[in-house]
């Protein structure tokens, strides 16, 4: 019997473009030897559930620059509704400390700022994508 | 926490994505619920058509794709995808691209797309594929679409789980001799030169069918269409062309595998003895079986182990199910065990038989028993089988 490497998306929600960071992330994850799925920004939360469902994935990271955190916690509900409150949320971005609650209050397992080491955001997503494969029967 | 969602083969014939998507997760892992998954499918296969679309990296495929699958839901045919991309082969990592080309369908629930990583795997596919292709044959979808890793010349693998190959040739990459070179282009059911909007594109297309003029066998010739994806072009023709293909669920004809799978399984449901003693298929082929049994009390000798009669019924019934593999009656007629190791209430224990020599009226089979937990040998069985002239009739279920 063989373990999966972590299987997790790395998209975009919302109307902002800035995707470099998005694209760093998932090379990085990928070179830490995790299965990624990348997609380009402005996706809309049912397709990232409708993604989320099919690919199993175990982590999903969200990038934000501006602002479109806001609308993170319609898609932790989403997630939910869809009986997907096993898989883990990580956002990393511009996030005031004071939405940070918020995010985590909604179920967000992480969030990472401007000078988060990579090293950490691997560990982090790793561990969270083991919690939950760890979860199963 | 709440405990993820167990899928149960119900779920997955009735198209419950998240139940399908666990099992492909499952037969991706190789874990234990992969043989279950596997029989539990294999009598629901043989429906959907099963088209490989294979080419250059870069040479338009999650594209063709993409407009494949919209040209297919609008004559409301129902649309699975399993987009495959290579893994690191040193971190083991992979970027899945492949859907991010397939943004239109994102929200239809007709569609379904699943990204697998070839894991090492050679060949154009990844090692799950052939199982994950049955899944969704058995969950009901109209048209599977299988799209291989960006693939050289070499990877041919997908010729053997679909029922129609594309092979994509975009404009512009190689001269004439590398139309006539073996391997990709020899596999195809139907060439696409994508990108036709290209300059070079009606060169392509010619070198294409020069290629095709030189075959020795020129029964059937495989159509050269021209796609341009960004306009539609082509694109209705394509879907014509395989609408019109009376080569679906064809693919099982051909794979001796599956008859083997789907024989074997009904035979040990039909066992009562089988039944009895609570033995379980795990893997069948034409000339081999595997059978495995978990110790339970009724299995406990005198002594407090498992007795040797329960160990000898599970290789022999591994044994009986290999030697009737082919659909023709076998009978035993000599079996010698010889058992190695003591077993303990609990133990799961694995019966793999094979097949050592075989023609036409006498068999020669040896079956391995092993634990399943460390694959350490427990016993071995030896038999010989005698080969009526006679079909096996086993009720269809």
């Amino acid at each position: 019997m063989s373990k999966r490497p972590p299987k997790v998306i790395v998209t975009k929600i919302g109307f902002d473009g800035h995707d470099r960071g998005s694209r760093v992330i998932t090379a990085c994850l990928r070179d830490a030897g995790m299965e990624v799925i990348y997609t380009p920004p402005w996706q809309e939360i049912s397709t990232v559930v409708k993604l989320a469902t099919e690919e199993d994935a175990d982590v999903i990271g969200i990038s934000s620059l501006a602002t479109d955190h806001l609308i993170i916690p319609q898609l932790m509900k989403a997630l939910r509704d869809a009986g997907l409150d096993d898989v883990k949320v990580v956002v990393g971005g511009i996030i005031p400390a004071k939405d940070e609650k918020e995010l985590i209050n909604a179920g967000v397992a992480k969030v990472f700022h401007p000078g988060s080491s990579l090293e950490d955001i691997v560990n982090t997503v790793r561990s969270l994508a083991e919690s939950r494969t760890h979860s199963e029967v | 926490m709440r405990m993820p969602v167990e899928f149960r083969i119900e779920d997955i014939l009735s198209r419950d994505r998240r139940a399908i998507a666990r099992a492909v997760t499952a037969l991706e892992s190789g874990d234990e619920r992969m043989h279950a998954i596997r029989f539990s499918v294999a009598e629901h296969v043989g429906h959907a058509h099963v088209i490989g679309v294979t080419g250059p990296p870069g040479g338009g495929k999650s594209t063709l794709v993409s407009v494949l699958i919209e040209a297919l839901r609008a004559r409301s045919l129902t649309v699975a995808v399993i987009a495959v991309d290579p893994s690191s082969p040193i971190t083991g990592g992979a970027v899945l691209g492949d859907r991010i080309r397939m943004g239109a369908m994102q929200s239809d629930d007709g569609v379904f797309i699943r990204s697998l990583a070839s894991r090492g795997h050679l060949g154009g596919l990844s090692a799950a594929a052939a199982d994950v292709i049955d899944l969704f044959d058995a969950a009901g979808f109209d048209v599977l679409i299988v799209e291989a890793v960006g693939s050289g010349q070499s990877e041919v693998e997908i010729t053997r789980y679909a029922d129609t190959r594309i092979v994509i040739c975009p404009p512009g990459l190689g001269d004439d001799v590398q139309a006539i070179k073996a391997g990709i282009l020899e596999i195809a059911d139907a060439f696409v030169v994508t990108k036709a909007d290209l300059p070079d594109a009606a060169r392509t297309e010619e070198q294409l069918k020069a290629m095709l003029a030189l075959r020795t066998d020129q029964s059937i010739v495989p159509p050269v269409m021209k796609t341009v994806a960004v306009s539609g072009e082509g694109i209705a023709q394509l879907v014509d062309w395989l609408c019109a293909r009376e080569h679906k669920g064809t693919r099982h004809l051909g794979s001796p595998a599956n008859a083997a799978r789907k024989l074997l399984s009904k035979l040990i449901r039909a066992d009562g003895y089988a039944r009895h003693l609570g033995l379980e298929l795990i893997e069948a082929s034409p000339g081999s079986a595997t059978v495995r049994m978990e110790v339970q009390a009724h299995h406990i000798n005198f002594n407090g182990r498992c007795h040797g009669g329960a160990i000898f019924a599970l290789g022999d019934t591994a044994l009986g199910l290999a030697c009737n593999s082919y659909g023709r009656i076998a009978t035993l007629v000599d079996g010698q065990i010889s058992i190695a190791s003591a077993v303990e209430g609990g133990e799961w224990l694995v019966a793999h038989a094979f097949e050592v020599s075989r023609s036409r009226k006498i068999g020669s089979y040896r079956v391995n028993i092993t634990r399943a937990r460390n694959g350490q040998y427990v016993a071995g069985l030896h038999g010989t089988v005698y080969l009526l002239d006679q079909s096996l009739q086993v009720e269809g279920s």
